[in-house]
Parts: structure tokens; sequence; C-alpha cells
């Protein structure tokens, strides 16, 4: 049965990343400017290099053929070239996708060690002064513009008290051979170079930006482990429980906890798309090198390439947190196996 | 949580009676309501209360600080810009564009959103799954990037920024709406009615929308403080309201040169901002509260 159930969300993967596929091929075609120069990211200039392209892409033929060819390119890493710098667009966003995927990882790890004890807490103290104060922050949280935000420990504790550094990844002083792209296990790998200094100095760098970035997230995790909580401690189950005479205690870790963290995972599956678009955000304020700076960018520079090959990068990630963090939620709870097709 | 009442009296009030009683003793949302209505009414009514035009230029008072700083001037009350143009006047302006549009969009949303919403949730079989597994592969985009496309799409500019946000907006709605219908199709009241004899559109006029209006309005205020906070965010990354229109994150993202020089120049435009999403969603949670109070007596 699981099997089934896996086979089937492979189903679905499948389905999705042919839609993707689909709406990235014919965005060359939406976007203003030529088709060929869009795909391929080689401004058209001469005859003899336009029929080259023209061959190489199949662009005469029909779309159905063109879009075959498209996907043969996505799978050799062949996306195109960028107007803007004219390297690669894939080899970019190998480049860039893992700071942006630090950055989020660290934010989420963040929120969830944050957000979900708050939760437990606001619904263990129900409609007292704990759950009023954890309540009242998170909506200020929630209603917070992250630009404003982050502008605001900027001028806090950056400009003001100096405590941290306003932009970048790391100090130009220390040279990390970027193996992973991840920037502290990069620093780990290469054996802790400087004394440890430039793991200190990259963590002094990521701090902000995680606070910025897990803001949003942490209250969206708040809010949902207590009302997850709410829920159950309402139920048959734990009422007989605290007749056989458990304290309050026991109650909600033995017996509550279990059933309300479950939809908690779903949730936290759910935060990659948000946490994405916030990041693109976070990244243009503090001057982060990561894929969502480089799409703002690529906006302002009209590079078409690079905004076709960052979408489906960044879809195909969230995509693949979705369907993975929801194979996990199954392993846990069996009663979701059970869903007919197309649920969502 | 008390299951009984003590006092037996029967209260045989209308349910909308029953909702307002229920959400003026909730006082943040109270007061989030009437900072929501004081926002409506500016939005409408700027350039009339406005002391000074949008772009007036005073060039005898530039960078003034706020009225209460020493070095204030009493004309202009929140202090001018590096152009001498009233900080006061231009962030009145600011909230017809971004509270106004933002309103503008999320109904837009709402009304196409429940027209699509209504139509997945009663649709069956291999419709149904495709409409569904189109939603999916539209929330697995965020919206930030979806909104960037289309823009790159369309061009910059306001008005493609609220498109964008409309669509940016609606595959969330769209789920929403359908699983609201799809929980009350279920219910027994339905089957009952669906056995009388009635059609798809007395099932969806008469049995589902009456209880679920409410629910939509809930749905509403998240997708405008959504919208409040994109259209800000976009006017920010210089991608939606262009400098001259006064677009709060428009005029975040002019001034913030002056963080330094001016700082009341970027700090007020992000106070605005707060307050309006935050009156937003303090209505949104109070609504949210008062139906599943309302649920439980």
């Amino acid at each position: 049965m699981i099997l089934d159930y896996i086979l089937r969300r492979l189903g679905l993967l499948l389905f999705m990343l042919l839609m993707l596929s689909i709406f990235t091929f014919s965005l060359a075609y939406l976007f203003p400017g030529d088709p060929l120069s869009n795909l391929s990211g080689v401004p058209s200039n001469n005859f003899s290099q336009n029929t080259q392209l023209e061959d190489k892409y199949l662009y005469n033929s029909n779309y159905f053929t063109q879009y075959i060819a498209f996907l043969g390119r996505v799978f050799q890493g062949d996306w195109g070239l960028s107007f803007a710098s004219g390297d690669n667009v894939f080899s970019h966003i190998l480049d860039l996708l893992p700071a942006t995927l630090e950055l989020s990882v660290y934010a989420l790890i963040v929120s969830i060690f944050i957000g979900v004890p708050a939760g437990i807490l606001g619904s263990a103290y129900y409609n007292r002064w704990p759950d009023k104060l954890i309540n009242s922050t998170t909506i200020v949280g929630y209603s917070m513009p992250v630009f404003w935000l982050a502008l605001l420990l900027i001028m806090i504790f950056s400009l003001k008290l100096g405590w941290f550094p306003m932009s970048g990844r790391m100090g130009l002083l220390y040279e990390i051979p970027p193996t992973t792209g991840f920037m502290l296990i990069d620093i780990a790998l290469a054996g802790f170079p400087y004394k440890g200094m430039a793991f200190t100095d990259a963590l002094h760098h990521l701090t902000l930006p995680t606070i910025v970035l897990a803001m949003y997230p942490t209250t969206v995790l708040v809010r949902f482990t207590r009302e997850s909580m709410l829920k159950i401690m309402d139920q048959n189950f734990i009422k007989t429980a605290r007749a056989k005479g458990l304290n309050r205690r026991q109650l909600i870790l033995h017996h509550a906890l279990r059933n309300a963290l479950l939809p908690v995972i779903k949730k936290i599956g759910l935060q990659f798309s948000t946490l994405i678009t916030l990041a693109m955000i976070t990244e243009v304020i503090f001057s982060w090198p990561g894929i969502g700076r480089w799409l703002i960018d690529s906006i302002y520079q009209r590079d078409f390439p690079a905004i076709q090959g960052g979408l489906m990068a960044v879809s195909l990630f969230v995509i693949l947190a979705t369907i993975v963090t929801e194979l996990l939620y199954s392993l846990f709870d069996p009663l979701s196996r059970n869903q007919a097709h197309g649920k969502v | 949580m008390a299951k009984f009442k003590v006092f037996s009296e029967e209260s045989n009030k209308s349910p909308l009676a029953r909702f307002w009683r229920k959400f003026k003793n909730n006082h943040p949302a109270l007061v989030g309501l009437w900072v929501f209505i004081a926002f409506a009414l500016l939005a409408a009514s700027a350039p009339f209360l406005a002391p000074y035009g949008v772009n007036q230029q005073h060039s005898d008072a530039l960078l003034i600080p706020p009225s209460w700083h020493e070095m204030g001037d009493v004309r202009f009350i929140l202090g001018t810009d590096d152009l001498g143009r009233d900080v006061l006047s231009r962030l009145m302006n600011g909230a017809t564009y971004t509270f106004g549009l933002s309103v503008v969009a999320a109904l837009l949303t709402t009304i196409i959103g429940v027209l699509v919403g209504t139509f997945a949730g009663i649709s069956r079989g291999i419709r149904s799954s495709f409409l569904n597994h189109l939603l999916d592969i539209t929330l697995s985009i965020p919206s930030l990037l979806l909104a960037i496309i289309i823009i790159a799409v369309l061009g910059p500019g306001l008005m493609n920024t609220v498109w964008a946000i409309i669509l940016a907006l609606l595959p969330q709605f769209i789920h929403s709406i359908r699983n609201l219908i799809v929980e009350e199709l279920s219910k027994d009241y339905i089957t009952a009615f669906k056995l009388d004899g009635a059609s798809n559109w007395h099932i969806i006029s008469r049995g589902i929308f009456p209880n679920i209006y409410e629910h939509i309005v809930v749905i509403f205020t998240m997708a405008l403080s959504t919208a409040i906070l994109d259209i800000s965010a976009l006017g920010f990354l210089k991608l939606g309201a262009q400098p001259p229109t006064t677009e709060w994150g428009a005029i975040l993202a002019e001034n913030l040169g002056l963080i330094y020089l001016a700082p009341w120049t970027v700090a007020l435009p992000g106070v605005l901002l707060f307050l309006a999403v935050l009156s937003t969603n303090l209505v949104g949670d109070g609504l949210r509260q008062v139906l599943k109070e309302r649920k439980a007596d």
C-alpha cells in the first residue's frame, strides 16, 4: 500500500514537472523580443549565426518538436546563455542556488526551533498571559513587511550598534575554496582555516538575514502548532486520559504532542515556497549572492534566459521539497495514505 | 471550555447579529476594524484631504524633520523630503495606491477565485483531477517569482503589478474556496437537498453560499494583507510603481539613500505599511475567532 502511494506521488511529480517545463518553454514566446534569442541567449546579429541557431533549436519546425528539443537541452545542462554575462545559465544557477538554500534552510531550522515550542507553550497556557503574549507577538511579526524589518535591523544592529555586518556572505579577508557551495560546510571541510575566525565571521554575516527570513515562517508555525494542539486537546481520547488521572505534562508530552505535530510536518514542507519568495527580497537588501538577487537583477537587465532558468531551478526545488515532506508525512501518519486520487 | 450554559435564556438573534456581538467583544479586532475603515476612507479621499500637492516642491524647505522635532516646521507636520515635498501629503496619497489598489486587487481575486473555486469544487473525475494538479503546480511557484515573471512579460508599471498580484494570489484563493465547497458538499443537509431534486445551481446558491460567505470574507482579508505586502514589495524592488508615484514601497525605496540624513522619510512609510497590514490581519483574525466561537455554541 505504501508502495502504491509512493508510485502515485511519483506520477504527480512527473505531471508537475511536465507542466513546469511546458510553462518555462512557452515563456520564451511570451517574453518581449525574439523567441529564438530568448531561448538561446544569443542576440541575433547576423544571418549566418541566425541560421545556425535556427538549425540547433529546430526553430522552423512545429512547437512540439521544439519542445522536445528544449527538454533534451534541459537534461544536457544547456540552459542557454545569460544576456548579461554571456555565460551558461546552468553554471550560474549551480553557483548561486546553494547560497539561497543555505540561507533558507537555516531560517527554516530557526523557525522550527522557535515556532513549534512557542506554539505548544501557547496552547498549554491557552488564554492566559503566555498565550496572549505569544499571540500578539506573532501577529506583529506576521504583519511586518520583510524589507522594512530588514532595514530596521540594519539600522539598529549594523549602523547604530555595529554588531553585525550589513551585507555579503563572508568578510573579504578570507578565502574559502567552494566545494559544496554551503559556506559553513565548506569552512568545516577546509578544516576551520584562519583559526576558526572565518567560521565566526560567516556566522556573523548569516545572523541578520537568517533572523529576517525566519520571522514569517516562525509566526506561521507558531499559529499552526497552537491551532493543531488546541484541536487535539479538545478530543475525546485526551479527556479519557485526563479522567484516568494523568497530569497536564503527561497529557501534552505523551498523548497530544505526537498527534498534533503530524500536520505541522506537512506545514513545514509548504513553507519552502514562501521562504524562497522572502529570500529574494532579503538577498537584495543584504547583498547576499544567491539566486534571488540574481533573478531580480535579471529582471532589471531584461535577461530572459536567466529568468527562465531561475524559474525552473527554483520551482523544481520547491516541488521536490514539497513531495519529499509529503512522503515523510505519510510515512509517519498511516491515515493520510488512504487518500483518493487528485485530492489535495 | 464549558459545554453547557448556566442561564437557560435562549438567544434567537440572527447569525449576523450574533456575529457582530461577538466581534465587538474582541477589542484588538475592533480597533483593527476602525483603523481599517480609516485607511479605506483615506484611500478614497486622500487627494482632497492632503494639504499640499503630491509633487509640489518647496525649495525653501528641504529635508525638514517632523514638526515635533526642534528643527521642525509646523507647516510640514511629518517633514519634507530632499526635493522639498511634503511627506504627509505624499503618504496620504500613498494610501490610494498601496491600500486602495490592494483592495481592488483582492476584490477582483475574490470574484474570479469564487467562480473558479466553485467550478473546481463541484467538478468530478478527470476534470477535477486536472484542475487540482494545475493548482498544485502554480502553488509551487513562489508568488513573488510568479508576479515577477508576469511583470517580465507585461513590463513594469503599477497596473501590470496589480494584474500580476491578482494572478499570483489566485491559486491559493481557488484552493481555499475549493476546499470549503468540497467540505460543505459532503455534509448531510446537502445530500438531503440533492435528494429533494435540487440542481447544481440551487445547491451552490441556496445551500452552500449562505453557509460559507463569512469564510470567504476571512480568505479575502488574508488575500488583502498579502496583496498589500506584495504591491509594496514590488514597489520597493522598483518593479511596480515607479518613483514619482506615491506608492509606499516606492517612497521607501526612493528615500533609501536618505536613511542617514532623514530617517523619517524611510521609517514613516514603513510604519504605515505595517499598520495597514496589521489592521487587516487583526480584522481577519477576529473574524476567524468569531466564526469558531459561533460554531461552538
